[in-house]
C-alpha cells in the first residue's frame, strides 16, 4: 500500500503529531514497508470467522455504585503543566 | 406553515444517569462542585488507570429499554470513540456502537388529542466528557473534568417527528419516563438531560430525506421547539430561493433566536471505533432482564388506566395528574384517604395547582403537603368546611406558618354548621323575613337566593353552599 | 565477603531468615554493584529510600514479622508507577512525571517485603526489540556489552543478568520478556492474560500487555510470580481465579507432560545453529523424562502482521491521553489547542513511537477498518484456535524463543527487520497464553533461549517443565 503526502497528513493530523517536512520522505518509506509486511494477512481467507478482541471471552468485573474514591485535586495537579484554581489551562479554543 | 414543505425531526437526547458514581470510577457524580474536585485517577485519564463498569448504569439502562419495549442486548460491549478535546481527557470517549444495550423501541405521544408512536433506533451508555470554560480568561480556556465520566445514556429516535411541536412532545415524553423510573432527574437546565435535533426538510409525498442540520445548545422545552422552528424556516426559505442545505453542526442562540453555523471542532470526524480491549463484554442474562422488569415502578400509561378505574376520575384528569411522578404520588396518597377521589382530583388540579403555578413552584416543594390537603377534603366532605372556606384556606396556608386546623379556627370557619345547625339557621331566617317567605311560596322563586344568602351571610359564608340549596329547598317545600 | 548477588533468591531469602546477612547489607551490596555497572544503564533512576526500606525490613526479620519476600532487593521496570516517585516509561513525555498513585503489581511486591533498588530502563513506551529507543539512553547486554540485552524490558534484563538485583519486573505485549530473557541467558516468564493487574502499568496494547518476571532460574521465577498474579478490582480484564502454588507446583516430581513440538515452525528456523540448539534442548528434555510430540501450529505465520496491526491500534488510542494538558511534556508557548497538542506529542514522542501511532491511526480509519483491524482480529481468532487444537493433544508447547541471538548496538534499522525478532514470541500474546523463556545454551558466546508456551492458567505447568530442564542442565548457571 501506498502513503502519499495527502493520507500522511490525514493521520498525523488526526492523532495529532506534527511531521516534520524533512523526515516526510523515510517515514513514508518505513510507513509502507510496515504496511507491505501487514499486507501478508491477505493470503488468508477468514471467511466467516469471528473477530477476536479479547483474549478473555466474558468477564463479569462490575462495580458497585459508590462514590469511594479518595480525590486528592491539589496532589494530581502539582505536575500539571498549567492550572489556575483548580482549572487545568489551555490556549483558548475558539468555538 | 407552508404546505408543500414537510420537516423531519429526529432527537438525540443524552440522559445523565443519577447514579452515586461514574460510570468508570467511584468518583462522586454531584452537580455544581469546586472545578475538579470529583475528577478521580480514571477521570484524569492518567497513566495506567483503567475503567471498571458500575453496574448501576446497566440495570438503569434495562430499565429504559423495558419502558419503551426494547430490545436488550445479551452483552455490554464498550467501544472507544477517538478525537482530542480538552475536556476528553483520555483522548477518547468510551461509548457504544454496533451493540447498544438497548435496541429498537417506541414510545407514544398526543399530538392534537391523537396518539403518535415515535420510533427509538437506539439506546446506548457512554461517559460524559468534562466542561471547558472560554470566558473565564483572556486568551485561555479552563478545563474543569467534574463531568468527566458521568454516565450518560443517549437515546437516539428514528426520524418519525414531523414537527417542532410533535418534538416538544417527544422530548416531555422521554422526561416524564425517565423521572418515573427515577434513572434521572431530567434537569435540562443543570444539563442533566440534553437534546440535539436533526433536522430537515423535504417535499410533502418525497420518499428520500433531504439533507440535515445538528442543532446544538438548546437547553429548555421552550427552546426546542423555537430552535427547530427557526430552522425550518432557515431551510425553507433557502431552498424557495434555489440554495442547497448542508450537512453541518448549528448552534441554537437563545438571545437571538436563531442558530449559526459551527466553526467546525469535527471537521476530521473520523473516530476510529474499535472494541475497549480494557473491557471484556458483560453478560446480560435473561434473568436479569426479567428480574429488573418486575421491579419496574409503574409507568405514566399504565397509571392513567389504573387511575381512571380505581379511582373513577376522568381521562381527563387522570392524565393531567400524571404529568410528573410526584404529583401522581401526591394524588394517590389523598385519594386513599377520602371517601371521593374525584374530589380530590378536582381540588388538586384547580386550587392546589393554581397556587403553585401561581408561587412558581413545583408539587414537591408544595407548602401544602398531603395530609393538609386529605384535612380539607375530609372536613369537606363531611360538612364541616364549606367550599369557598377550604379555598381561603389553601391561600392562606401559602403564605403561613400555622397549620390547617389553626387558620380554620382563626377565620372562624370551624363554626361551620352541621345539618341540624343549618336548619335552625335557615328556620330562623324565614321566621325573621316572613314577607319574602310568603312571597316565595307564592311563586317569587327569585328570592331563593336572597335566603341563600342570608344563611351565608348569618355563617359567615362557611356553611357548604350546596348543603344550604338542598336543606332550604327541602324546608320551604315543607 | 561472598558475593551475595550471585545467590538465587530462594538462597536469599533463607540466608535473611537465618540472619547470615541483612537485607542492609545485601541492598548496600546491589546498590554499589548497580554503580560500578553504570556503563550498562540499566536503571532509569534509583530509590533514594532504599536502605531505609532495607532497615525496615531488618526489623521486622528480627521481630519475625516477616513477610514472603522480606528484605530482597529488587528492581522495577518503569513502566509500573510508584507514589511520590518519577514513572517515565523510558519516554521524554513523562521524563518528569511523578505518579500520584502505585501500580498493583509494585503494591503487592511491596507488601511481600521486597526492597525496591530503582527503575529499569526501557524501550519508550515498551515498543521496541532491542532498549534502543529510550529517551535515555541505550541498555546494554552484560554478557557482550556492543550487543543489545533485548526490548522492551532491557533495563531489568540486564540488571538480573549483571546480577544487580535478586529479581526484576517487567512487562510484555510481543515478546518484551522473553525476548531479552533470553538476550541476557535468563529466566524470562509472561503469564496467561489477566493473570497479573495491569492497574498502574501504563499502557501500550491494553488487550496484549502483561507484567512478567526475570530471574536467575525457574524457582525464583515462580516464587515471584506468585507474589505479583491475583484478581485485583481496579482491571475489568484481571482473571478472577485464586493463584495457585507456583512454587510448589514447579518444584513437583512426578508432573507429566507431553512437549509439543511444531514442525512447520521448526522447519523454517532459518539459522542452523539456533535450529541444532533447538534439537539439543528436546534431548534434554527426554532424557528428563519428559515425552515430546510433533504438532501442527497452523496460522502461526502470520502472527507478526496480526500484531503489528492490533498493537499500534490500540496504542495509538491508549497514547492520546499524552496531550500536554494535564501532565506530561509540554510544548513551549503553544499558538493554540491544536498547536499544543502537535508540537507536544512530536517534541515528546520518539520515532518508534510517532511511527506505531501513525500505522495504528490508519489501521483504524475509514476505509481501512475492515482490511485491516477487523482481519487481524478474525486471524487473531484463527491463531487461538491453531493453539486450543495443539492443548488437545499436548501439556505445552516447545519454540525457540529468538532466531537469533544478540545483535549488535544501531545494526538494526530497518523497522520490519526489528519487528521480525517476535515472531517467537508474539502468538502466545495474541491467544492471551503463558509462556516462558529459559536460557538453552551459547552461540559464539551469545546466549540463546528456548520457550514453552502452555494453555490458559497453566503458569504452574510451564515453570514445573522449566525446572525439570534446569534440573538436567547448567545454562541457568552460567
Amino acid at each position: 500500500m501506498k502513503i502519499s503526502e495527502e493520507i500522511l497528513n490525514n493521520i498525523s493530523s488526526l492523532s495529532k503529531i506534527r511531521i516534520d517536512e524533512k523526515i516526510k520522505p523515510d517515514l513514508i518509506k518505513d510507513l509502507e514497508s510496515i504496511l507491505k509486511m501487514v499486507e501478508e494477512m491477505n493470503k488468508i481467507d477468514t471467511s466467516g470467522i469471528e473477530p477476536m478482541s479479547h483474549p478473555l471471552d466474558e468477564a463479569d468485573n462490575l462495580r458497585k455504585d459508590e462514590a469511594t474514591d479518595e480525590i486528592r485535586r491539589d496532589e494530581y495537579q502539582k505536575f500539571a503543566p498549567q492550572t489556575d484554581d483548580g482549572f487545568y489551562l489551555t490556549p483558548k479554543v475558539i468555538e | 406553515m407552508n404546505n408543500t414543505w414537510e420537516s423531519v425531526i429526529g432527537l438525540e437526547v443524552h440522559v445523565q444517569l443519577s447514579t452515586e458514581s461514574k460510570i468508570f470510577s467511584n468518583a462522586p457524580t454531584k452537580f455544581g462542585q469546586t472545578q475538579n474536585s470529583q475528577a478521580s485517577l480514571v477521570d484524569l485519564g492518567l497513566p495506567g488507570v483503567l475503567p471498571v463498569l458500575n453496574e448501576k448504569t446497566i440495570e438503569m439502562a434495562i430499565k429504559f429499554g423495558c419502558a419503551i419495549n426494547a430490545n436488550i442486548s445479551s452483552k455490554a460491549i464498550f467501544a472507544r470513540k477517538n478525537y482530542f478535546y480538552p475536556d476528553l481527557p483520555k483522548g477518547y470517549q468510551i461509548s457504544q456502537l454496533d451493540d447498544p444495550i438497548v435496541g429498537e423501541g417506541k414510545i407514544s405521544i398526543e399530538i392534537d388529542n391523537e396518539e403518535k408512536f415515535i420510533g427509538i433506533t437506539r439506546a446506548h451508555l457512554e461517559e460524559d466528557a468534562g466542561k471547558s470554560l472560554h470566558d473565564k480568561y483572556e486568551n485561555l480556556s479552563a478545563i474543569d473534568l467534574n463531568r468527566a465520566g458521568t454516565p450518560l445514556l443517549e437515546i437516539v429516535s428514528e426520524p418519525d417527528l414531523r414537527s417542532a411541536k410533535e418534538a416538544v412532545a417527544y422530548l416531555k415524553k422521554i422526561h416524564s419516563i425517565i423521572t418515573f423510573l427515577e434513572i434521572s432527574d431530567g434537569n435540562m437546565s443543570q444539563g442533566s438531560m440534553r437534546c440535539d435535533a436533526n433536522v430537515s426538510i423535504r417535499k410533502y409525498g418525497d420518499k428520500e430525506f433531504g439533507n440535515r442540520t445538528e442543532l446544538k445548545n438548546i437547553n429548555s422545552f421552550r427552546f426546542v421547539e423555537k430552535a427547530i422552528d427557526y430552522e425550518i424556516a432557515r431551510q425553507i426559505e433557502i431552498i424557495e430561493n434555489g440554495g442547497s442545505i448542508y450537512q453541518e453542526t448549528r448552534l441554537y442562540d437563545a438571545n437571538k433566536n436563531e442558530t449559526r453555523s459551527m466553526r467546525s471542532k469535527e471537521h476530521a470526524n473520523d473516530y476510529r471505533y474499535f472494541p475497549d480491549p480494557d473491557l471484556i463484554p458483560i453478560t446480560i442474562s435473561k434473568e436479569k432482564i426479567q428480574e429488573i422488569e418486575k421491579s419496574l415502578p409503574e409507568l405514566p400509561e399504565q397509571k392513567i388506566v389504573r387511575f381512571i378505574k380505581d379511582y373513577k376520575i376522568s381521562e381527563y384528569e387522570s392524565k393531567n395528574l400524571n404529568a410528573s411522578r410526584e404529583l401522581s404520588n401526591f394524588f394517590e396518597k389523598v385519594a386513599k384517604k377520602i371517601s371521593s377521589p374525584d374530589l380530590a382530583a378536582k381540588w388538586i388540579l384547580g386550587d392546589l395547582m393554581a397556587i403553585l403555578n401561581k408561587n412558581n413552584s413545583e408539587i414537591q416543594d408544595s407548602k401544602i403537603s398531603s395530609e393538609d390537603m386529605i384535612n380539607l377534603l375530609c372536613k369537606i366532605e363531611e360538612g364541616s368546611l364549606s367550599g369557598p372556606g377550604a379555598k381561603k384556606i389553601i391561600e392562606l396556608c401559602w403564605s403561613s406558618n400555622e397549620s390547617i386546623d389553626n387558620l380554620i379556627k382563626k377565620e372562624g370557619l370551624d363554626e361551620v354548621k352541621g345539618e341540624d345547625e343549618i336548619l335552625k339557621i335557615i328556620s330562623r331566617i324565614l321566621e325573621d323575613n316572613p314577607k319574602q317567605h310568603e312571597q316565595y311560596l307564592n311563586g317569587k322563586d327569585k328570592l331563593f337566593g336572597f335566603f341563600v344568602g342570608q344563611v351565608m351571610k348569618e355563617t359567615k359564608g362557611s356553611a357548604d353552599p350546596k348543603l344550604v340549596n338542598k336543606l332550604l329547598n327541602k324546608k320551604l317545600k315543607q | 565477603m561472598e558475593d551475595l548477588s550471585k545467590l538465587s533468591l530462594v538462597e536469599q531469602i533463607n540466608g535473611l531468615k537465618l540472619k547470615k546477612f541483612s537485607s542492609m547489607e545485601l541492598t548496600e551490596f546491589y546498590l554499589n554493584k548497580i554503580d560500578q555497572e553504570k556503563v550498562l544503564n540499566s536503571f532509569i533512576s534509583l530509590n533514594e529510600n532504599a536502605l531505609t526500606e532495607a532497615k525496615k525490613s531488618d526489623e521486622k526479620i528480627a521481630k519475625n514479622k516477616n513477610s514472603s519476600l522480606e528484605g530482597i532487593p529488587i528492581a522495577h521496570k518503569d513502566i509500573f508507577c510508584i507514589k511520590d516517585q518519577k514513572t517515565t516509561c523510558g519516554s521524554k513525555m513523562l521524563e518528569n512525571f511523578i505518579s500520584p498513585y502505585s501500580s498493583t503489581v509494585y503494591e503487592k511486591l511491596s507488601n511481600s517485603g521486597t526492597v525496591n533498588l530503582g527503575k529499569t530502563n526501557m524501550d519508550e513506551f515498551a515498543m521496541g526489540s532491542s532498549n534502543e529507543t529510550s529517551f535515555f539512553g541505550s541498555v546494554l547486554n552484560p554478557i557482550d556489552p556492543e550487543r543489545v540485552p533485548g526490548g522492551s524490558s532491557g533495563g531489568s534484563a540486564s540488571a538480573v543478568a549483571a546480577n544487580l538485583c535478586s529479581f526484576a519486573t517487567g512487562t510484555d505485549t510481543g515478546g518484551s520478556i522473553r525476548q531479552p530473557a533470553a538476550f541476557c541467558g535468563i529466566t524470562g516468564i509472561k503469564p496467561t492474560y489477566g493473570r497479573v493487574s495491569r492497574w498502574g502499568m501504563i499502557a501500550f496494547a491494553s488487550s496484549l500487555d502483561q507484567g512478567g518476571i526475570f530471574a536467575k532460574n525457574a524457582l525464583d521465577a515462580a516464587l515471584a510470580l506468585e507474589n505479583i498474579a491475583g484478581f485485583d478490582e481496579k482491571d475489568s480484564t484481571s482473571i478472577n481465579k485464586k493463584v495457585p502454588p507456583f512454587f510448589d507446583q514447579a518444584k513437583l516430581k512426578d508432573k507429566e507432560h507431553i512437549v509439543g513440538i511444531p514442525k512447520n515452525i521448526i522447519e523454517d528456523i532459518k539459522d542452523e545453529k539456533v535450529k541444532n540448539n533447538f534439537y539439543e534442548s528436546i534431548d534434554i528434555l527426554k532424557k528428563s523424562g519428559v515425552k515430546v510430540k510433533e504438532i501442527d501450529l497452523k496460522n502461526i505465520q502470520y502472527s507478526l502482521p496480526v500484531y503489528y496491526v492490533i498493537a499500534p491500534a490500540e496504542c495509538s488510542a491508549n497514547l492520546s491521553r499524552y496531550d500536554g494538558v494535564r501532565f506530561g511534556h509540554r510544548c513551549d508557548n503553544p499558538k493554540d489547542l491544536d498547536d499544543l497538542y502537535e508540537r507536544s506529542r512530536a517534541e515528546g514522542f520518539g520515532e518508534e513511537v510517532k511511527k506505531r501511532i501513525l500505522i495504528g491511526t490508519y489501521c483504524l480509519s475509514a476505509g481501512y477498518y475492515d482490511a485491516y483491524y477487523l482481519k487481524a482480529q478474525k486471524i487473531r481468532n484463527l491463531i487461538k484456535q491453531s493453539f486450543m487444537d495443539a492443548f488437545k493433544e499436548v501439556t505445552s508447547i516447545m519454540m525457540p524463543t529468538c532466531a537469533n541471538v544478540s545483535f549488535k548496538l544501531n545494526s538494526i534499522q530497518n523497522p520490519v527487520e526489528m519487528y521480525e525478532q517476535d515472531i517467537y514470541t508474539i502468538p502466545a500474546n495474541l491467544a492471551g497464553l503463558p509462556a516462558i523463556s529459559i536460557p538453552s545454551g551459547k552461540i559464539n558466546k551469545l546466549p540463546l533461549g528456548i520457550q514453552f508456551i502452555g494453555n490458559y492458567l497453566e503458569e504452574g505447568n510451564l515453570l514445573n517443565l522449566s525446572n525439570k530442564f534446569q534440573q538436567n542442565s547448567d545454562f541457568h548457571n552460567e
